[in-house]
């Protein structure tokens, strides 16, 4: 019987790791193959330790034509307008759909919360349309507008949480005279800070990979982002492996830093949803 | 009277002046251009010059030619076989990982590492792992086989990187699933002697089932629009066996220029989208009611 029971835990670790291993795998290729030369490449097994290290690729791919920093600092930039315009724009409606009664509330949500079954890739076209039109096409703009006012999957979250807020609170703050953006900065958004952390790492990810949209509104490599440039990378430099890892490495490690750190709450985002 | 007749005014400015950014929002990027997408479906548009009034030439054109029919058989195909295939790998790793073993939840975080991760990158890491000379797999294999460019084999592959991707995802949901069955549910089980496997089937699986109708549901969905991991690694092709509809819709419009049919298959695309999310609702809500009962 204890024997059997041992047995039986040995086999699921062994599962467990052949999966992880797999899981693993191809970061582990991306960042090996990112600190190799190309001779080393091309002669030894992918999964060989890099040797010499060297730093040639990301340093060719950082001050080369392929202008990889700039696309990072265009991608950082970009996500950092978008998080925090959604954020401001998410509290604001979230709250008015939590705790203020105005006529239309109840359609107005359920508007909101339709969009949520509209697919980003119809999207496109028209976004494509409307930003030609505005003569904002292949600008800065482009990758920031359409997403920096609202997030109704945000705004859901967020109202979800609000509505937990004890009232008796609120209605304290009103009799010391606070007004609605008082009782916002002072009460409701230092008590949600968890939710609000969980959308800043969902929009924060969603952004940082999103391909799509930029790939679609942006030509040349003025407002490239991380993800097109890694992309166009590949079609350019096609079996120049070597420098193409180390875009994907420079595309992937952010993160999975991000992710390290934040494990719980990430774990959190993703489940979340599941409520939903 | 008059004073809670004022408040109710000044509650009602308050709300709209609250919504009125996200509106803004909502209405300009959302709304909109689902309207400008209806609209465009009826034009004809090749991004410079103007756009004029087809009638329904592009709905005709996209209906009759077999290229938007082969792109709706290749996206089935795939759904069908990234959905119950992940579906299935993250049920077992679940139930792996709920037996308290310790280490568990450091195989959950590596797990659900593709998931956070820009699925263009990855899908450009796996291009190299299965390119046919030079890739990571065929080494270790010894031979050369065609993962990509295999008409063949191209659509499995993609498949099988979507799906590497998403275990992690599934495996969330479904751990979460099976740590919500009560306690006492199972001890009873165990009592009146239901063994590991009946236990799974009879007890388990049963009490699952809104975690697996939620975990088919996003993933279908999702699986409807895959493009990052296929514009990495065929580009829809070889002949057009990985060609699907987000693919086709982006190839159409900024490959072909003609905005008017990729238009309309975003409308297309659309329509099949609302249905399977109401259909869930509406499923969702009636099987609720039965319980109630």
């Amino acid at each position: 019987m204890k024997w059997t029971r041992f047995s039986s835990t040995a086999a699921v670790y062994v599962v467990l790791v052949l999966g992880a291993l797999f899981t693993l795998g191809p970061f582990l290729l991306s960042i090996l193959t990112a600190f190799k030369t190309r001779e080393q490449f091309a002669q030894e097994p992918a999964l060989s330790w890099p040797d010499p290290f060297t730093l040639d690729n990301f340093a060719l791919l950082l001050t080369g034509p392929a202008q990889f920093g700039r696309a990072i600092v265009v991608t950082i930039l970009a996500a950092v307008l978008i998080l925090v315009g959604q954020l401001i724009c998410s509290i604001l409606a979230a709250y008015a759909f939590a705790r203020v009664d105005f006529p239309g509330r109840q359609v107005l949500f359920w508007v909101y919360l339709s969009t949520l079954m509209i697919p980003p890739v119809v999207l496109v076209i028209p976004l494509y349309l409307m930003m030609t039109e505005a003569g904002l096409r292949n600008s800065f703009w482009s990758l920031v507008l359409p997403f920096a006012f609202a997030s109704p999957y945000a705004i859901f979250l967020l109202r979800e949480y609000f509505r937990g807020i004890p009232q008796e609170l609120i209605d304290a703050a009103r009799l010391d005279g606070a007004n609605t953006l008082d009782v916002l900065v002072e009460i409701v958004v230092p008590l949600s800070r968890p939710i609000i952390a969980t959308v800043t790492l969902i929009t924060i990810v969603s952004n940082w990979n999103s391909f799509m949209w930029p790939l679609v509104v942006t030509t040349g490599s003025e407002w490239r982002v991380v993800t097109v440039a890694t992309a166009s990378l590949q079609s350019q430099f096609n079996g120049n492996w070597t420098l193409v890892m180390a875009a994907t490495t420079l595309a992937l490690v952010p993160l999975l830093l991000l992710f390290l750190l934040f494990q719980r709450s990430f774990v959190r985002s993703i489940t979340i949803s599941g409520s939903a | 009277m008059r004073s809670r007749g004022r408040l109710r005014r000044r509650s009602a400015i308050t709300g709209y002046a609250l919504l009125a950014p996200s509106l803004f929002g909502v209405v300009c990027f959302l709304l909109l251009p689902v309207l400008v997408v209806l609209w465009l479906s009826f034009q004809s548009w090749d991004l410079i010059g103007p756009i004029t009034f087809v009638g329904l030439d592009n709905y005709q054109s996209v209906l009759s030619d077999g290229v938007f029919g082969n792109s709706l058989l290749v996206t089935l195909i795939f759904v069908a076989l990234v959905v119950p295939i992940q579906t299935l790998i993250g049920l077992g790793a679940a139930t792996l990982l709920t037996r308290g073993l310790p280490g568990s939840a450091w195989f959950r975080t590596i797990y659900v590492l593709p998931w956070i991760c820009a699925p263009l990158a990855l899908g450009v890491v796996w291009k190299w792992i299965l390119a046919p000379t030079d890739g990571a797999l065929n080494t270790l294999l010894g031979q050369r086989v065609e993962w990509l460019s295999d008409p063949a084999l191209a659509l499995p592959a993609v498949a099988a990187v979507v799906i590497w991707t998403n275990v992690g995802y599934v495996t969330l949901f479904f751990m979460a699933g099976l740590l919500n069955i009560p306690g006492q549910i199972l001890e009873a089980a165990r009592i009146d002697g239901a063994g590991a496997v009946k236990m799974f089937w009879h007890i388990k699986l049963p009490l699952l089932r809104p975690t697996m109708f939620f975990v088919l549901v996003t993933t279908v969905i999702s699986a409807f629009q895959v493009f990052d991991q296929v514009y990495a690694l065929t580009q829809g092709g070889p002949a057009r066996s990985t060609d699907v509809v987000a693919a086709r819709i982006y190839y159409e419009a900024f490959d072909a220029f003609d905005l008017g049919r990729a238009a309309v298959m975003a409308v297309v695309l659309l329509v099949i989208l609302v249905v399977i999310t109401l259909a869930q609702q509406f499923y969702f809500r009636r099987r609720v009611t039965y319980e109630m009962d």
